[in-house]
């Protein structure tokens, strides 16, 4: 998959360019350079632009948030947005709802997903291939689509309204993914290892915990961050599952918050709201930076 | 420990000429006759009730006249139709025109986004280490950023009463009158143009980095053997690069459109929760139809129309990471 030329490209680059900057490729002159420089930070200013503009504007004070020539720079700080946002009765509740909807979906989608790309990794058995192509024929169903019928289905089973009803309903685009994913990995353990393991000692399950479980780690964590950002984002399964019950995630709060009368107009709270909400991902995106992009690109995920 | 079977252990390639007809399962999986198969059933169970069965209601529903009322407050009212409810929205004028503007918009989106996108990642092969350094940083931001939450942001950005972008069009122009330029007011305008900012914007993280590892996988010594040969830089690009790359190029270009097709979120956050009709492409379309409205019936047909809309696409998609796949194994 894409993985393969996002994982290979760091490979390549540290030892051989190097040299090839020092020899200055023909027709690269040093104005040239500083030329493209110029124009690369012109588009990540450009780039950056609306991300600052979101942090600058929770800092402002009402004045300059009204005013009609916006400021570059907040004339004075103030936390006002951000208290807004915390006295507002709903915002933590969606948040906790959020976080439960999201460890539900991570938690269940890398066990399911994990069982069932250990089965097409280390068996053959009929039906394999099929299974396979299904899984990346599935990947690609818009969730869009299937809202109105996945409403239907769920009502019937009562599960509308409920935290666990979008958390199997996520499953959708995490197990697929993560079997998929999750394959590839597995595949490539010899089976040699888990077999040494066991003529050294080790139960079925020790082989398990101790040889395949710790191999197939990065691949997890891959996984587990594509599934975490996937299900923190979502909101239209969210909002229609759970509008019969009232209970809102994160995303449902944020989106109808700037739609109440007294907030409309608020941008000052509407940024804080919308960067605290987001701050979970950020995180995840520094401290998984690689795994990340190679996750994302592996399962074609535009932020 | 071992159990004769007939089963045999799928190994890597690497590992030799894999056994054909080996008796024996090896290694942690070496009991039991029906593991795959339980190991399977949790994903398998999980997928039909959240999809396969879906699916099924979704054709079922297409055929029958259900909305909210018929099928909450008086179920023996929702009967089949047969293909009633498909003449009804293929009759529709305003279904043909949210067609359109879905193929314009997405048209647009795609050509922009990948193009912007391999301008970009050319420029990154020419930068110095640390523009470079910092435009994938802010790209990596761009990218954590919330599809919704850049919804909010950019009409924000662009609001006629105090938006920066309003404010930036008076500094440059000079012109008092731009201050109050309502951007939303002209939907040709507010769709067209912000709409594809904030989507183009969410959507270059992915492009760049993926079309700049892609471009770093073009062997050095067959550019340098062109530039001998006497191609310029174009050609160089056109005839060297671009057929080395053409896999990454296909798959993207596929999967903006398999995107851009079905967008939503952006649009529904930019126009503060209720887009107006003229802002209504396909994903708006069918969540008007479904969710606001109600009309579950016609918002089957809808999500039939659109699937069948992409399905070139996808089924070229699924047929080249299946291709990438088998290679792979």
């Amino acid at each position: 998959m894409t993985t393969s030329t996002q994982q290979a490209a760091p490979v390549v680059t540290p030892s051989a360019p190097k040299k090839v900057k020092k020899a200055r490729e023909t027709g690269r002159s040093p104005v040239m350079t500083w030329f493209w420089n110029i124009v690369g930070l012109g588009i990540a200013v450009v780039m950056a632009f609306p991300i600052y503009w979101m942090i600058i504007t929770t800092f402002k004070t009402n004045k300059d948030l009204i005013s009609q020539d916006p400021t570059f720079w907040p004339s004075s700080f103030s936390f006002e947005s951000y208290k807004t946002i915390f006295d507002d009765s709903l915002f933590l509740p969606s948040l906790w709802n959020t976080l439960y909807l999201t460890l539900g979906s991570v938690v269940l989608g890398l066990v399911v997903g994990f069982l069932a790309a250990v089965a097409v990794a280390r068996f053959k058995f009929r039906g394999r291939n099929f299974f396979i192509v299904t899984m990346l024929v599935v990947q690609m169903v818009p969730l869009l689509a299937i809202i109105i019928p996945l409403f239907v289905v769920m009502n019937g089973a009562g599960m509308t309204g409920t935290i666990f009803g979008v958390v199997l309903a996520y499953l959708v685009f995490t197990v697929p993914y993560v079997i998929w994913t999750l394959r590839s990995f597995i595949v490539n353990i010899p089976a040699e290892l888990d077999e040494a393991a066991m003529v050294d000692g080790c139960t079925q399950w020790g082989a398990f915990f101790r040889v395949i479980l710790p191999l197939t780690l990065p691949g997890l964590i891959t996984t587990g961050v594509y599934s975490w950002i996937q299900a923190w984002n979502e909101f239209i399964v969210a909002n229609t599952l759970m509008s019969t019950s009232g209970q809102k995630t994160s995303m449902i709060w944020l989106t109808f918050y700037s739609t109440t009368p007294t907030r409309g107009a608020d941008y000052g709270a509407q940024m804080a709201g919308g960067l605290l909400v987001s701050l979970p991902v950020i995180i995840l995106f520094v401290f998984f930076q690689k795994k990340v992009s190679a996750g994302l690109t592996a399962g074609a995920v535009k932020g | 420990m071992s159990v004769t079977t007939n089963e045999t252990v799928n190994r890597s390639e690497e590992s030799g000429p894999a056994p054909v007809e080996k008796p024996q399962r090896r290694g942690f999986f070496a009991a039991g006759q029906y593991i795959p198969y339980s190991l399977l059933l949790p994903a398998v169970v999980v997928l039909v009730g959240v999809l396969a069965y879906p699916l099924f209601s979704l054709i079922n529903l297409s055929f029958k006249n259900v909305n909210r009322y018929a099928y909450l407050a008086n179920p023996g009212l929702s009967k089949y139709i047969g293909f009633d409810g498909y003449t009804k929205i293929l009759g529709d004028s305003q279904f043909w025109e949210v067609v359109l503007r879905s193929i314009y918009f997405t048209a647009e989106l795609v050509i922009l986004s990948m193009v912007l996108g391999m301008l970009i990642a050319l420029l990154l092969n020419r930068v110095s280490n640390w523009v470079r350094v910092t435009i994938i940083t802010v790209l990596m931001f761009v990218w954590a950023i919330p599809a919704l939450v850049n919804g909010q942001v950019f009409r924000w950005l662009f609001t006629s009463n105090g938006g920066v972008v309003d404010y930036l069009a008076y500094l440059v122009t000079g012109d008092e009158s731009w201050k109050h330029y309502d951007w939303f007011a002209d939907p040709t305008v507010g769709l067209y143009v912000v709409g594809a900012a904030v989507i183009i914007w969410g959507a270059l993280p992915f492009l760049v980095l993926g079309l700049y590892a892609a471009l770093t996988q073009v062997p050095k010594e067959l550019t340098e053997a062109a530039k001998l040969d006497g191609a310029n830089a174009f050609q160089t690009f056109r005839h060297v690069t671009i057929p080395v790359i053409r896999p990454f190029l296909m798959i993207s270009a596929a999967l903006s459109f398999i995107w851009d097709f079905q967008v939503f979120t952006q649009i529904f956050t930019l126009r503060n929760t209720s887009p107006e009709p003229d802002y209504w492409t396909i994903g708006v379309y069918l969540y008007e139809k479904g969710v606001v409205a109600s009309k579950y019936s016609d918002s089957a047909v809808i999500s039939i129309a659109m699937i069948l809309l992409m399905l070139a696409v996808l089924v070229y998609y699924i047929r080249q990471m299946l291709k990438i796949g088998a290679n792979e194994r």
